[in-house]
Parts: C-alpha cells; structure tokens; sequence
C-alpha cells in the first residue's frame, strides 16, 4: 500500500461547508415557501367559510327546504362573482333541493333526486348530520365544516343544514380558484448563502491549514449565513389580512429553522473534522464484510428498529380507536402518558369501611407484583432445579437416564397446553387440587378469588415450567467438575455440606449466572402463563406489566398509552440489563 | 415446441384475464361447511348473465380479521367487500374511510326484505353501513333425555335444574357461561336494562342491570350451576349427559357429541321481571362495503343478491346459518328445520348488541363486575356502580383532546 498523502483540512472545510449551506438553505427556502402556501391557504379556507357560514344563514331562514330555499339561494347567487356555486342536498328522499351551478339545468334542474354519481353529496351531508350529533353527545370531537381542495386551486365546502334544529341536509359551495398570489422570489436570500461561502473561501486561503482556526471560520460563516437567509426569506411572509395566522406560522417556521440550521452544523462537523472521510474509508476497506452483513442490518432496520421507534413514536401520542387513520403527528401530546403512567400513586386507599381498597390498575402496584412474580419464580426454579440436579448427579443413580427424560418433559410441552391444563386443575369444583384437600378433610378452595391464591396457581404453573430448563443447565456444569477436587477435599476431612459449598457452588456460578439473568428477563414478560392461568383475576391484581400493556392495547383501545407502557418496560428491562452487566463483569473479574 | 408456446400463451392470458376484468374482491372469516356454501353462493353469481364484475373470495382468519380491515383498507390495499359482524363496524366508522355508508342504495323495499331488528343493528348514527346477511343469538339447549319439557319461565327452570342436579356426582341443571358478560346480558336486558343509552353515555348501574344481576346471585345460590364455567368445562359436561340445560348460540352446535339427543327452546321468561323474556344480544354479521373501493356500485350489485333469497336459502341449508332475509322462514325446508326454527323464534325478542366503539370499553369493567357478583364479595349495585364510574372514566379518557 502506497502513503496516502495527509488530508488537507482546507478542502474539507470547504467541502463540509458548500454542503451544509446548500442543505441549510435550500431548507430554509422550503420551509419558508410552504409556510407561505399553508398561509394562503389557511386564508383561503377561512373566506369559503365566512361565505358559506352567510349562505347557510339566508337558507335556513328562508325555512331551509321548498321554494323559499330556493329564491333565497338565487338571491344570494346574484351578489356572488361568476364561478361560484351553491347546492342544497336534503337527506329526505336524497334530493338535490336546490342548485345554481349551471350543469344543473334543464333535465337537472333541482329539485330532483341525486343522480348516482352524486352518492358523494348525499354522503357527506349524512356525514355532517352525524358529525353534530356526534358532538352534541359529547362523542370524539368531529368538524361540523368540510372542507376539500380542488385540484385547479378552487374550494368546495359544505356545512350542515338545520331546521328546527335537526340537521336535514348539507349546503354544499363551490368557490373559484382564487386570483393568484403575486408570486416572490423563488429562492430568497440566496444571495447571503453565497455570500457566506465566498467570505469563507477567501478566509480559508489566508488561515492555509490550521485546522481550528478553519474550523470556527467555516461554522461563523455557515451560521451568519443561514441566519441572513433566514431573516431575508422570513419578512418575505407577508403581513396582512389574517396576521394571527401568519404569526402563529411565523413562529413555527421559526422553530424549524433552528432545527435545519442545527443539523446544517452537524453536517459541517462531520465533513470538516474528518468523520466523513474516516466513514467512507472504513466502507471501503471492509466492503466485503458489510457486502456480507447488508441483508441483516437491512432485515434488522425493517423489522426490528422500525417497529421499536414506531413504538417508542406512538408512546408520545393519543393514538386510540377513534383516530387511527389520523397521521401521528396530529396527535402528539407530549409526555402526557409517561405522566399518567408514572405520576399515579393512588395505588392504594382506605374503603368506606376503613378497610384498604388496592387499586390494581396503578402501575406501581403491576410494578411491585411483577418483581414478586419473578423474584420468587427465579428463586423457586433455581433451587429447584438444583436440587433435582444434585440428586441426579448422585454416582451410580440406576435408571438415571430415564429420570431425566421425564423430568425434562414439562419444558418438551408447549406452555400453552401446560397452562390450560394447570388453569383446569385449580377450578374450584373439578380441579384435582380441591379434591386432594377435600380427600384430607380440608375446604375446597376459589383459588381465583384472592390476589395471593391466585398468584400461587400461576406460581406453581411457571415453576412447573422453569425448573427442567435451570435443572439441565446445572446438571451439565456439576458434570463438569473434576473430581479430583472432592477426592482432595474427603482427604483433608470435609464434610458434604462443607464440600457443596466450598466446591459444588462456586463451580456451578459462571454457568447459574447467566442463566438466571436470562431467566429473569423471560419471567418478567412470561405473558402465556399470566394471561392463561389467572387473566389477571381477581379484577387485574395478578396482572403483570406486560400483560397490562396488552390490556391496555386491545382491551380499553388506548394504543398510545399502551405504547408509552411498553416503553417504560423496555426502560425497567434496560436498566437491569446494565446492572446485571456490572455484576457479571465483576464475577468475570473474579 | 409449439404447443409448449400455445400452453405459455394460454397460460398468460388465463392469468391475465381476471386482472384485466377488475374482479371484487371479498374477505370472509368463514370455514367449512358455511365457506363451501359462500362459495357456491358466489359462484352461482359469478354465472349469472347479468354480472358485470365478477367476484373472488379470501378467507381470512377470524382472529386476524377486524385488525387486517383496521390496518388495510383505509390505506386503500384491503378488498372491495368484506363480511364481519356489527361490533367493530362502529369503531371503523369513527376512524374513517372504512365502512362506506350505502343509505343511497337501499329504499324502503329493500330494507324490509329483512328481519327488522338486523337492519337496525348495522345502522350507526342514522345511517345503514351493510345488509344483514345471518344473525347469531343464544337459546336454550337442552338434553332430550333428561329434560322432557323445556322450561317456559325462570321459575321453572330453577325448580327442574335443582332436580337434576347432584353436586357430588357432578351433575348440574344448568351450565352456562355466566362469568361473561355477554351472556348475562339476556338477564339484564330481560329486566330492561342496557349499556348505553340514551346515545353512547353508559348505564352499566341502571336499576333494571341491578335486578338482573341479583336474580343471578339468587341462581347462584340455588347451586344448579357448575362454578367457574369455561368453555371446555361445558361442552365437556353436556356431552356427558351431566349438564341436562345450556345457554348457548350456534357455535355450539357443532361441538355437542354425536349421541346426544339435543333439543333447542327459547330462553325462559322472567318471573321476577313480571314474565317479561329473556333478551338475548345479537350479533349480526353484515356485507360492508369497503370506503376506498373503485366499484362500489358493482359491489352493491352483490350486497343485494348475496342477502336475498336464494342466496340465503344455500347459507341457511348448507351453511348452517341463521339468515336475517325474512321470507326464507316460509321456505318449507327452512321452516322444517328444527335448529333454524329455534333460532328465528328466539330471535324475535333479541337485542342488537351495541355497534358503538365504546362498546369495547364496557368488557373488561364489566367482566369485574360479573367476577365480584359471582363470587359473592360485592353486592350487585357497588359492583355495577364500580364498572359504570370505569367505563365513564375509560370513555371520556378516549375522547378528550
């Protein structure tokens, strides 16, 4: 490999700045340019509704149907300028009660029933009537005003129709496209983004190489020129009628700026100070390995982090069944969910009768049940499983084989037949458990009917799955132990107990240890079990976090609150995750 | 050589006929026998002289399917029909561009072809979203050999379910799924109670839900029932011949064992409530067309006859359902038949289940609720009190913004 020439910071900052400008820029040109489009737009909508709201007005006291509709949509006609239409569609009969728009005369002339390809004009005055009274009865908010966008720029709004209250149809308005806005510079204060790049370069053959200096003069440059252009291109939105729409874009726009002109920076960092070019080279010299790794980090991207950041997006929603077709950024509300979630301590109060009333949708109280769900079905498993492994290892067990082949079955058996089988032995009047205790004289017990006998029946199902797996993970490390070290241990006189703990144990942990944490982890989502063996009864106290998620999701249909749920559990998961790291990395240090 | 190029080039066009016809397309959670008679049903009007676009069919798992709808079709990617019962057709009207409204279509005529109260289970907020293709309800099934007569009153029937109950040898009168609250609802509705109304505001503590509820708690008490009833535990007992009576809906039908004698009865009237009947909920599964369809007319074409007579008259013999076309009852071989019968006789005095969204809300609280009752450690009222201020609070948590 021949020396690579050392890089010259000069052209990098040019380079990292010409693209930062252009991408800052040309942003800030098209944010400034929809913003002014959203304006006109806004002022626009906001004339066909002060039109139509007179419209709907003269036909509703001229008795809304009949022939005095009519002459008041001709009177109101007359006052229009040319291209703008009127239509009343009443819903009884689906009639077209009144029109001005000139298709509609002659074999058209209103009234008439709608043809069939106005099953749209019936439709949404249908729409519009539930819309009202949607609202009236406190249902999901619903606009009472529709209004739609032609494609040549004209307008076409509708509005219910009331008699005597009742909404009986819609008032449909047609408006031409209005005359066009006189049109600015299509890229304004471009010349200061030139500007800037010209200083720069002038600078950059004074400073020659000094990578600092080049550095602070490509980022003074980059920012007094995008905040000129931004300035130049702001006072471009035009002032006038509606200022409350154009200051509330104003400031948004501005807001949008600063996060463009932030990454514009981020851009000139990475390409100035090398990154760029130390990415590019890593590319190039391993292409063969990420060749090789493409399709995973594809498949990953796809299927993994997409789902998980669309998750993590959908926590900060109000995403529910009402507006699922709603894009999410409408329906941002914050840290709202975080703070229901984790702002609610009410977990527990006193009853009219003194007695404590727990509240079992209080995350705290799934949170704390959670962690006694899987402390005790870890310690119960674990120890368990050891012990069954420490009787299996005993030198010359006959039919050892078979013992463990039985004994590894429960964990061979889907968990979902184990659970429903499990669940089927606690009922209250079938269940072999009642009949044991009744064969010993003992009351049957509504083992769902207590948060404690409840969690025991999911306890004992889980620990009936669990112990095989810890049991094969110690069998296999006792194995492994010389036993040179207990012959060692008998000839200096140590006792059995003193040999599991001086020597058994301490050999069983680099294998114990991460299968507990493993062990830990599936215990803290073991959904099936919960969510088939008790379903959470009685009323939800032996709900763990995840299957309260789920609850949350496809039971009460609050997908953002169940997001930011899921979210919080990831985050428990994460901080164990980094601790348990710790605690293995000093038992590996051992 | 040439004919393997006549083969291809026969090949290609079979393939791309059907693309270029712009066949509709129609999702169905339907297996088995009521699949193959959908599908004969579409066939035969596949052939008729007078269809313009034909129809193919998709079944589509029941568990996947509202949530498939939800997902594709107001994104535009889902089928131009599909057939699904009421529940969730409120929901898919609130989120939009799902369910397309087809008031525009249907007259008064053709309304009536139907039993009324289907109609009006597909209507939400004064608009018809779908015909009513079959309806689904709950009756009383019993067991020939040890029920002679089937009781007429409630009174009746706690008095035969005593007799024939013997706890210890796990014999019950009566075996029901009275920890879900949809069966329970016959009771309340019996009393003339309900879950909304009027509008969608709930009215879970309604004194008429209350009464239900304690005539359930005195049932309970008379111990003709097994506890904890699953599914499995009374399929298993019926068929053992240890369950002499069952409330249930046809789902049931096809798992009842082969030498079981089986009789269907309508559900009994309510003594307590004045001899008022029990009112089941019913569930009715509606054609629907989808919003963003490109033949909606076409589509329509096929709502019409799929819900008509002859279409119905297959549905009901081969497939087994329960049609909500009227006049199919008069067909001799329909009105024979006595599981058909039954089920159109209890039908007369069932109550659409609510197609509200907020419908969904009122499960979880109210299954407390019915958990509680049951087990005996909360009186109705506070029970219903509890889940009505959880529906109110979970319904205004929905709508609020």
């Amino acid at each position: 490999m021949s020396p690579s020439p050392p890089p010259s910071h000069r052209r990098r900052f040019v380079a990292g700045l010409a693209a930062a400008l252009a991408l800052g820029g040309g942003s800030a040109a098209f944010l400034v340019q929809s913003a002014e489009a959203e304006r006109r737009e806004e002022l626009a909508s906001r004339q066909a509704i002060a039109v139509l709201g007179a419209l709907v007005q003269a036909v509703e006291e001229a008795g809304g149907t009949g022939d005095p509709s009519r002459d008041a949509l001709r009177a109101w006609q007359a006052g229009q300028p040319p291209g703008v239409e009127a239509r009343l569609v009443v819903l009884e009969g689906i009639r077209l009660e009144g029109s001005t728009a000139p298709g509609d005369a002659g074999e058209r002339a209103a009234p008439r029933r709608l043809a069939r390809e106005e099953k749209a004009l019936f439709d949404q005055a249908q729409r519009l009537r539930g819309a009202v009274e949607g609202n009236r009865e406190g249902g999901a908010p619903k606009p009472e005003v529709e209004i739609e966008r032609l494609a040549d720029g004209g307008r076409v709004a509708a509005a219910p129709l009331r008699v005597g209250g009742e909404v009986v149809g819609s008032v449909r308005l047609t408006l031409p496209t209005p005359p066009a806005a006189v049109a600015g510079p299509r890229l304004p204060g471009i010349g200061w983004i030139l500007a800037a790049f010209a200083a720069f370069l002038g600078a950059a053959a004074l400073l020659g190489e000094r990578r600092w200096m080049l550095a602070l003069g490509a980022a003074v440059s980059l920012v007094a020129g995008l905040w000129l252009q931004a300035r130049a291109a702001l006072s471009g939105l035009a002032p006038g009628a509606g200022a409350d729409v154009t200051l509330a874009l104003h400031a948004e726009a501005t807001r949008a700026l600063l996060a463009s002109g932030g990454i514009a920076l981020a851009l000139l960092a990475f390409v100035g100070l090398g990154g760029l070019a130390r990415a590019w080279r890593t590319l190039v010299e391993n292409r063969q390995a990420y060749a090789y790794i493409a399709p995973a980090v594809l498949g990953t991207l796809v299927l993994v982090f997409f789902p998980f950041f669309y998750g993590v997006a959908l926590g900060f929603t109000d995403s529910n069944i009402y507006n699922t077709s709603s894009p999410l950024s409408e329906l941002w509300v914050g840290l709202r969910n975080y703070a229901a979630i984790l702002g609610d301590f009410s977990m527990v109060r006193r009853g009219a009768d003194g007695a404590l009333v727990w509240n079992y949708l209080n995350f705290y109280w799934t949170f704390l049940f959670t962690v006694v769900w899987t402390i005790t079905n870890v310690t119960f498993g674990v120890s368990f499983g050891l012990l069954l492994a420490l009787v299996l290892d005993t030198k010359g067990l006959a039919f050892r084989p078979v013992y463990r082949v039985l004994l590894i079955l429960p964990w061979a058996m889907p968990n979902y037949i184990t659970a429903l089988i499990w669940k089927g032995m606690f009922h209250r009047q079938f269940g072999v458990v009642n009949q044991v205790l009744q064969i010993f004289g003992l009351q049957p017990l509504s083992w769902f009917d207590q948060p404690f006998t409840s969690f025991l029946t999911a306890l004992a199902t889980n620990g009936w799955l669990s112990f095989p797996f810890m049991m094969v993970v110690s069998l296999g490390a006792l194995q492994s132990i010389p036993a040179d070290l207990y012959e060692a241990a008998r000839v200096d006189g140590a006792s059995r107990w003193q040999q599991l703990r001086a020597i058994t144990l301490p050999s069983l942990r680099p294998a114990l240890v991460p299968a507990v944490i493993l062990s830990v982890v599936w215990t803290f989502n073991m959904f099936n079990i919960i969510y088939l063996v008790t379903a959470g009864a009685p009323n939800g106290a032996t709900e763990i976090l995840i299957t309260q998620a789920y609850k949350f999701a496809f039971e009460r249909y609050r997908y953002g609150y169940a997001a930011a749920y899921s979210v919080v559990i990831f985050g428990i998961l994460l901080v164990y995750g980094w601790f348990q790291n710790r605690v293995t990395k000093a038992t590996e240090g051992i | 050589m040439k004919a393997r190029v006549r083969i291809a080039a026969v090949a290609v066009v079979l393939v791309a006929l059907p693309a270029l016809a712009q066949d509709l397309v129609v999702w169905h959670a339907y297996r088995g026998g009521e699949k193959a008679a959908f599908e004969k049903v579409v066939a035969t009007f596949n052939a008729l002289p007078s269809t313009k676009a034909k129809v193919t069919t998709l079944a589509v798992p029941y568990d996947a399917f509202a949530d498939k709808i939800s997902a594709a079709v107001p994104r535009g990617k889902g089928p131009d029909l599909f057939i699904y019962a009421q529940d969730r057709m409120g929901g898919w009207i609130e989120a939009g561009n799902t369910v397309e409204p087809i008031d525009f279509y249907v007259d008064d005529a053709l309304k009536g072809r139907f039993l009324p109260a289907t109609v009006e289970a597909l209507t939400y907020r004064g608009s018809l979203y779908g015909l009513p293709l079959d309806y689904k309800v709950i009756t009383l099934l019993y067991n020939r050999k040890l029920v002679k007569t089937p009781p007429a009153t409630t009174a009746e029937l706690v008095k035969l379910g005593k007799s024939l109950t013997d706890k210890g040898a796990g014999r019950f009168g009566l075996a029901w799924a009275y920890n879900d609250f949809y069966y329970v609802a016959s009771i309340l509705n019996g009393f003339g109670g309900a879950v909304f109304g009027p509008g969608t505001k709930p009215t879970l503590d309604a004194p008429a839900n209350v009464k239900g509820m304690e005539l359930l708690v005195r049932w309970n008490k008379e111990g003709f029932m097994p506890a904890e009833p699953s599914v499995a535990l009374i399929t298993a007992l019926f068929n053992e011949g240890k369950a002499a009576m069952v409330f249930t809906g046809p789902w049931f039908l096809g798992e009842v064992a082969r030498e079981i004698d089986y009789g269907l009865a309508p559900l009994p009237a309510i003594v307590e409530a004045g001899g008022k009947p029990m009112r089941p909920w019913m569930t009715v599964e509606g054609v629907f067309i989808a919003a963003p369809s490109k033949q909606k007319e076409a589509a329509f074409e096929f709502v019409k006859y799929v819900t008509d007579g002859d279409a119905a008259r297959v549905m009901a013999l081969e497939g087994r359902q329960s049609p909500a076309f009227r006049a199919i009852y008069d067909d001799p071989a329909v009105a024979g038949d006595p599981v058909l019968a039954a089920f159109r006789k209890q039908v007369e005095v069932a109550i659409p289940m609510p197609n509200v969204p907020e419908m969904t809300m009122v499960w979880s609280p109210a299954t407390t609720a019915l958990n509680k009752i049951n087990a005996g450690s909360t009186s109705p009222k506070e029970a219903l009190s509890v889940a009505q201020k959880a529906v109110a609070r979970d319904v205004a948590s929905l709508r609020k913004r």
